[in-house]
């Protein structure tokens, strides 16, 4: 028996590291076969020069001479606000973009980018990676089938720790777009999105700057309520509420409420606890990697020549979600969207 | 201290029973059928009386248990017979009730206590204790939620008749809407989205986001959306030094896994049951009758059941008009 001929392997980069999910791409990268992990630009250059050392990969000094390499794809994951000029260089330049999330932080740039993708005829997907959550997929398995009837009424929380200590521009309103509003919202506007499978008609929220008042200037508690064109409605805390102490980063969770029943998902309870001694309590976490899928969906979907299950589009919708409750706790009521 | 009871539901059962607990004797019943009053008369060695005009001779404290829309004039009532009222949640069905309720017992120099019963439960009240402690610095994001299934009483089931309950957002969300009051202060606006059509949702439910005069905000969730014999109650409270949570489906004591049918033995109204030396309903009966004999102070006013109220219908007038509702303070 012959082998079938192996496909010769993807070329993939990494445009700046400024964001630091940016480290697990890499890891996804190094090790799914089939990818060859071309290497890292960054503008910080002594970021980028670590990085390619972490990861055994060429650091490249500037954006474009990665892209100069003629990768098949790259994954941008500098600041939420740099993200659209990084885009439209590899649109330029003929090359996939998986661009971190959120995907912009304006609509005006938000839809450049789709602009310039669609232009390339390149792929634009964004990392959401709750999309390739193995519980929140299985929900989505058991809705497409009908098994909780019309999905009424959604309680959905993705709160964490303030995210500072990781980065300093996660609390940069410029840079960052916002604080936890932004930070947070869109994955479950996302999830809500794909499953329901209905947009965003409606958004209320009210924010506040309470907890670690002293240390950032952007909001980082809020709850959102959305309604959807169809009449659900669903509500998102976003807070920034899991103390410095707590075991783990955060979470993402959802309560839905259908005709047939309710089903409660929790995208990260599969955790060890562990006690110790001398350290804190900390869960230890066993669940299937999503970013892994999310990569590999990038590959698979460069490969095909199709677009992603996740896409430019999808990102834009859920920032718009965010915007949104911008403007509605700025005005004490509920706005509608889309927004003009 | 002379004690009678009106309404023999399931609060009325509840606090009927409660009152045993205390040197308080129960000396009657009044029902709106008046075989149900007999029943619970001979039960507890009191008299069934047809009505409370024929009660309020012969009592020092009424214990009204009716049905909400009931309150106010039962109140009125036993404020010009000079008896004092305990009376279940919600205070009264609208603002203006509430607020003569309290005028009238005021004037008439009787006592008002409202059973907030929720006030009287120790994860709710050790959580409140942990934020007046400091525990969390500057309480910043409230969560709390209460589930359970619609109530199911066998007849005339009031509970579901908006004009004499005010539905699920003013029956049972008052509890969370006073709590969240509680911890963080008055509220100053309100936005709510419900689902209350008995042909789209299998029970009423609700979201809503509170916004307090000290920044803090709030969200709650009631639902009567789901299956017996659920009661469920969660909170959170997160603050500028540290956050609380507390879930009853994680703090459940027991579990127990039958072999056998999935027999409903749920009854007509949902009750929270974690196992306690005291039930909180005993507890607060008896915070009750110290109050009465000895003025020792109650964690709840009936001002503070007039401001929960005033939350609950502020949640009920923004899910109607489907925007955020201003409460003046």
């Amino acid at each position: 028996m012959q082998d079938q001929p192996q496909p010769s392997p993807l070329r993939i980069g990494i445009l700046s590291f400024a964001h630091l999910h940016a480290e697990s791409y890499a890891h996804q990268l190094k090790a799914l076969p089939g990818i060859d992990f071309i290497g890292v630009a960054d503008d910080d250059a002594a970021r980028g020069q670590h990085f390619a050392r972490v990861y055994g990969v060429p650091f490249f000094d500037s954006y474009d001479a990665l892209l100069a390499q003629r990768p098949d794809g790259v994954i941008v994951c500098s600041e939420n606000a740099r993200h659209r000029p990084l885009v439209e260089q590899a649109a330029a330049a003929g090359v996939h973009v998986m661009c971190e999330k959120p995907l912009a932080t304006t609509l005006e740039d938000g839809r450049a980018m789709l602009r310039a993708c669609e232009d390339a005829g390149v792929i634009l997907m964004t990392a959401f990676p709750m999309r390739f959550s193995a519980p929140l997929l299985e929900i989505k398995t058991l809705l497409d089938q009908d098994g909780l009837g019309r999905v009424l009424a959604v309680n959905s929380v993705n709160q964490g720790q303030m995210p500072k200590r990781y980065r300093d521009w996660f609390v940069d309103r410029e840079l960052a777009g916002g604080g936890s509003v932004f930070d947070h919202t869109v994955h479950l506007a996302d999830v809500l999105r794909w499953y329901l499978q209905d947009e965003v008609v409606e958004v209320y929220a009210q924010t506040n700057r309470i907890m670690h008042r002293d240390e950032v200037e952007v909001e980082t508690g809020g709850l959102l309520l959305l309604t959807f064109a169809n009449g659900t409605f669903a509500s998102i805390d976003c807070s920034w509420s899991r103390p410095m102490n707590y075991p783990t980063w955060g979470g993402l969770a959802l309560q839905l409420i259908g005709q047939k029943g309710v089903v409660h998902v929790d995208a990260f309870s599969q955790n060890i606890e562990a006690y110790s001694n001398t350290d804190l309590p900390a869960w230890i976490p066993w669940l299937s990697d999503p970013d892994r899928a999310m990569v590999q969906e990038f590959a698979s979907a460069i490969r095909e020549h199709r677009q992603p299950r996740v896409t430019g589009y999808d990102g834009f919708k859920a920032m718009e979600v965010a915007l949104a409750a911008y403007r509605s706790a700025a005005l004490g009521q509920p706005v509608s969207l889309p927004l003009g | 201290m002379k004690v009678g009871i009106v309404g023999v539901g399931a609060m009325g059962g509840t606090h009927a029973e409660a009152w045993t607990h205390t040197p308080a004797q129960i000396v009657g019943f009044v029902a709106e059928k008046f075989e149900h009053a007999q029943a619970m008369a001979e039960k507890y060695g009191a008299q069934a009386y047809p009505d409370l005009a024929a009660m309020l001779p012969h009592i020092d404290v009424v214990d009204i248990c009716t049905p909400t829309h009931l309150h106010h004039e039962m109140t009125l009532q036993a404020a010009a017979a000079g008896v004092d009222v305990i009376c279940e949640k919600p205070l009264a069905r609208t603002v203006e009730q509430g607020r003569a309720m309290i005028d009238a017992c005021r004037a008439a120099g009787v006592k008002l206590l409202v059973a907030h019963v929720v006030r009287f439960f120790p994860e709710y009240v050790r959580a409140k204790q942990a934020v007046d402690a400091g525990q969390v610095g500057q309480v910043a994001v409230i969560r709390l939620q209460r589930d359970v299934f619609r109530p199911r009483k066998a007849e005339d089931n009031w509970f579901l008749d908006f004009e004499r309950s005010g539905g699920m957002i003013l029956d049972l969300m008052i509890h969370d809407f006073d709590y969240a009051r509680w911890v963080a202060g008055d509220v100053t606006r309100v936005f709510c989205k419900h689902l209350g059509d008995p042909s789209v949702s299998p029970g009423d439910h609700a979201l809503a986001i509170l916004t307090h005069a000290n920044g803090a905000i709030s969200h709650i969730e009631g639902s009567w959306a789901y299956p017996p014999p659920t009661f469920r109650t969660q909170f959170e409270i997160a603050g500028s030094g540290g956050l609380l949570v507390h879930n009853s489906d994680a703090s459940a004591p027991i579990a127990a896994y039958w072999h056998k049918g999935d027999d409903d033995t749920a009854g007509e109204v949902p009750v929270p049951a974690s196992p306690l030396l005291e039930s909180p309903y005993v507890t607060q009966i008896k915070a009750f009758y110290h109050h009465l004999t000895t003025g020792a102070p109650l964690p709840v006013t009936a001002e503070d059941a007039l401001a929960a109220l005033e939350i609950a219908l502020a949640a009920i007038q923004s899910a109607e008009s489907g925007m955020a509702v201003t409460i003046r303070g």
